[in-house]
C-alpha cells in the first residue's frame, strides 16, 4: 500500500509538472528565423531533449569517474540553417586559458554522409566522416570583448620587454605583426586554439579519434551564456545532408567541464541521437 | 602497448608505439661539476624562443639548484613519490617505468603541476642540503653540498609528450631524432604537459597550444650547437649525436663519454624515457643522491671524473666542451693536443690540453709602473 501512494503521488508529481515538453529524439522545429541568443524566447517553440552523458571510455585517456550527467537539448532550423541549444549544469565557469587549466565546451557531432550503417558514434571511423560542431567558453569570452594581452588573464602580470613590441618596430606596423607570429608559431601557422576570433565555434572533421581536424567551412555560428549555474549555449550551422523535409539523420552531443580538467579526449558524450524536422504547424 | 627496448634500463619495457629510432640521435653532455648557475643558457634561449606572448614564464632552459630546486615546483619528487619504488639489480632496473604503471584508462603515469608550480622558477637557489652551523663555512671542505642541475628537453627516444598525445601531434624526426609540437595540429589538451616527467613542455595560453624546446633545429641542421650550448659561460655542454651501445665509434665524442667511460649518465633513467641529455654528475655530492637522479652508474662515474687527469683522452675530450660553436663528431688527441672534426672528417677546432701561465708581475719596471687589477 505504502508502494502504490509513493507510486501515485509520483505520477500525479509528473502530470502536474510545467517542465518544458521533452521528447525520445532531437526535433528541429521549423522556423523562418533562427534565434542566435540562449535566451531568445523562440526556444521555447522546441521540444527538449533530455540527453544522457557517459564517459569517453573507450580510447585513453579516458575518463572512469562520470561528471556531467546531462546536456539539456532544443533544435530550430530555418531550412538552410540548423541551431542547437545545449544547456548543461556547470557551476564554475572555466574560460581563462593557463597552464593546466581546461576550459568549458561542447560540441555537436553529425554524419558527414547519410548512409546505410552509421559511423562510430566516437568521432566517426576511416572512410565514414563525422561533422563536428565545437564551442569553447574563452573563444566566447574573446567574442565578448576580453583583449589578447597576458594581462586580460592574468591581470597582476608584469612584462618586462616583448622584442615584437620594441622600437623601432611602429605599433601595427606589418613588421611589427610578423616579429611577433615569429613568437607566436601556432598563429603563424593559423592554427587558432588562441587569439582574435570571429565566431566562437569551430567546423571540424573527424575519421575516427585522434583524426579531428579543421573541416569544410558549414558557416558554424555560436553564443553561449554561462547563468543560473550552468552553460546555455546556441550552436548553428548549414542544415546536414539527411535532414531535408521528413528526412531524418543523427547526431552526437559532448560536454568538457574544465574544472574537472577536461579537454580533448576526456569528456562527457552522448551516443547517437535521431535528429529529425518537424513542421511548426 | 608495444614492447621496446631500453638500453638505459639494461631490459625491454612497454611502450605506447613500437621502437622506431631516428636514423641518428641528437645528444648532448652536461658537466654538473663546471655549471655555475649564471643562466645565461637560461636567457640565450628565452631571448632566441620565448620572448612572445603566452611565454613569459616558459623556461624551456632552466638551471635549478639541487637538492632543493626544481622548476615547475617538485617535479620530480612527485613523481619520485608515485612511482614507489624504484630498485636496479646492477645495470637492470627491475622497477616499474611511468608506461608500465600507468593507471587503467591513462597512457602514461603523470600529474598536472598547478600554476603556482610556475611560480618559483629559481626555488631553492644554492641552498645546500644542510643547515651551516656557526662558524663550519671556515673549515675546509665544506661538509654540506649543493650543485646546479642545467635542464633542456631531453629528446627522449621514447618521448612520454609523444606517447600522452591523443591526436599524434608531437613527433620525433627521423632524421636527427629532435621531439616537436606540431604548431599546426596541436589543439592545446596538454596531455603532454601531463605526461613528460621532466615538465619541459608548457602550454602557451595565447595561443592554446603547447610547446617545448626544439634544439635549436634551424642550428642544428647547419651543423650548429643549440643556442645553451654556444653560450654557455661555463662551457659545461657538449651537442652531438650518440650511437647505438652496438653501434659505438670511439672518436664520436657523446659515445665515448656516454658509452666508453660511461661517465655521462641520462636523468632519471628509472622513468624509462631514454633520455638523451647525459650529465656528468657532481663529484662533491653523494652518491646515493647521484644515483637516485642519474642511476647506477652514478659512482663508477664519479671516480672516473675524478681521475681525469690521469686519462689524456678523457682530458682532451672534456676541453673540447664550449671550444667551438660547430656540432663535432669526432676527436682525436695527438700529444697534449685534441683536435674536434665534423662529420666528414673537416678539423673544426684544436684545443692544447694544457693552456700557458703566464705571470705579470704587479710592477713592470720597464714601464716604471704599477699594474693595478682593474678592467
Amino acid at each position: 500500500m505504502r508502494y502504490a501512494g509513493v507510486t501515485l503521488m509520483i505520477l500525479l508529481s509528473a502530470a502536474c509538472s510545467k517542465g518544458p515538453k521533452q521528447v525520445a529524439e532531437v526535433v528541429a522545429m521549423e522556423r523562418a528565423g533562427l534565434p542566435a541568443n540562449p535566451t531568445d524566447a523562440a526556444w521555447e517553440e522546441a521540444p527538449e531533449h533530455l540527453a544522457k552523458l557517459v564517459p569517453q571510455d573507450q580510447v585513453e585517456p579516458r575518463v572512469l569517474t562520470p561528471t556531467t550527467g546531462e546536456v539539456r537539448v532544443r533544435a530550430l532550423t530555418n531550412g538552410n540553417e540548423v541551431a542547437f541549444r545545449l544547456e548543461w549544469v556547470d557551476d564554475s565557469k572555466s574560460d581563462k586559458p593557463g597552464p593546466t587549466k581546461m576550459i568549458d565546451a561542447c560540441a555537436i557531432q553529425i554524419p558527414a554522409r547519410i548512409e546505410k550503417d552509421l559511423p562510430e558514434p566516437q568521432m566517426g571511423q576511416e572512410g565514414k566522416p563525422v561533422q563536428v560542431t565545437y564551442w569553447r567558453a574563452d573563444w566566447q569570452s574573446t567574442i565578448d570583448g576580453r583583449g589578447d594581452t597576458i594581462r586580460d588573464l592574468y591581470p597582476n602580470a608584469s612584462i618586462d620587454h616583448y622584442p615584437h613590441e620594441a622600437k623601432p618596430l611602429a605599433p601595427g606596423s606589418d613588421a611589427q605583426k610578423e616579429m611577433a607570429l615569429r613568437y607566436s608559431p601556432a598563429r603563424a601557422l593559423g592554427n587558432m586554439r588562441g587569439g582574435p576570433r570571429s565566431v566562437p565555434v569551430e567546423d571540424l572533421v573527424a575519421n575516427g579519434p585522434g583524426t579531428l581536424a579543421p573541416g569544410p567551412s558549414l558557416g558554424a555560428k555560436g553564443k553561449g551564456a554561462h547563468q543560473k549555474g550552468g552553460w546555455s549555449v546556441v550552436i548553428s550551422r548549414k542544415i546536414p545532408e539527411g535532414l531535408a523535409p521528413n528526412q531524418k539523420t543523427h547526431i552526437a552531443f559532448a560536454v568538457w567541464q574544465g574544472s574537472q580538467r577536461e579537454s580533448g579526449a576526456r569528456k562527457m558524450r552522448t551516443g547517437w541521437i535521431t535528429l529529425s524536422r518537424r513542421s511548426g504547424s | 602497448m608495444a614492447r621496446v627496448y631500453n638500453w638505459q634500463l639494461g631490459r625491454e619495457m612497454s611502450y605506447w608505439y613500437p621502437e622506431s629510432r631516428p636514423q641518428r640521435q641528437f645528444a648532448a653532455v652536461f658537466d654538473t661539476n663546471k655549471c655555475i648557475a649564471c643562466q645565461t643558457c637560461t636567457l640565450a634561449c628565452k631571448t632566441t624562443w620565448t620572448s612572445g606572448k603566452g611565454q613569459e614564464y616558459m623556461l624551456w632552459n632552466n638551471v635549478e639548484t639541487k637538492p632543493y630546486g626544481s622548476y615547475p615546483l617538485a617535479y620530480d619528487l612527485k613523481l619520485l613519490d608515485m612511482l614507489n619504488g624504484q630498485s636496479w639489480a646492477g645495470n637492470k632496473y627491475e622497477g616499474q617505468t611511468i608506461f608500465e604503471s600507468a593507471p587503467a584508462g591513462e597512457r602514461v603515469l603523470g600529474w598536472r603541476p598547478e600554476e603556482q608550480d610556475y611560480a618559483y622558477p629559481n626555488v631553492g637557489e644554492d641552498d645546500c642540503a644542510n643547515q651551516v652551523d656557526s662558524g663550519a663555512f671556515l673549515n675546509l671542505p665544506h661538509m654540506n653540498w649543493f650543485f646546479y642541475l642545467a635542464r633542456i628537453c631531453n629528446h627522449c627516444t621514447y618521448p612520454a609528450c609523444l606517447a600522452s598525445c591523443p591526436r599524434g601531434s608531437i613527433y620525433k624526426r627521423p632524421e636527427d631524432g629532435i621531439v616537436l609540437v606540431d604548431q599546426g595540429r596541436c589543439r592545446g589538451y596538454q596531455e603532454c604537459v601531463r605526461g613528460c616527467p621532466y615538465k619541459k613542455v608548457f602550454f602557451n595560453p595565447m595561443t592554446g597550444t603547447s610547446e617545448k624546446c626544439i634544439a635549436c633545429f634551424p642550428k642544428i641542421e647547419q651543423g650548429i650547437q643549440p643556442q645553451c650550448f654556444v653560450n654557455c659561460i661555463g662551457k659545461i655542454r657538449l651537442a652531438g649525436y650518440l650511437s647505438r651501445p652496438d653501434q659505438v665509434r670511439p672518436d664520436n665524442p657523446l659515445d665515448y663519454l656516454v658509452h666508453i667511460k660511461k661517465i655521462a649518465l641520462p636523468l632519471f633513467p628509472q622513468f624509462g624515457l631514454e633520455p638523451n641529455v647525459y650529465y656528468i654528475p657532481p663529484i662533491h655530492a653523494p652518491v646515493s643522491f647521484n644515483q637516485q637522479l642519474f642511476g647506477p652508474g652514478a659512482g663508477e662515474a664519479m671516480k672516473a671524473y675524478r681521475n681525469a687527469a690521469n686519462d689524456p683522452d678523457l682530458a682532451s675530450l672534456l676541453c673540447l666542451f664550449g671550444s667551438t660553436e660547430m656540432m663535432v663528431s669526432r676527436f682525436r688527441r695527438t700529444g697534449d693536443v685534441v683536435a674536434g672534426s665534423d662529420d666528414k672528417g673537416a678539423e673544426l677546432v684544436r684545443v692544447p690540453m694544457r693552456e700557458p701561465v703566464y705571470v705579470r708581475p704587479a710592477v713592470d719596471p720597464k714601464n716604471q709602473l704599477v699594474r693595478i687589477n682593474c678592467p
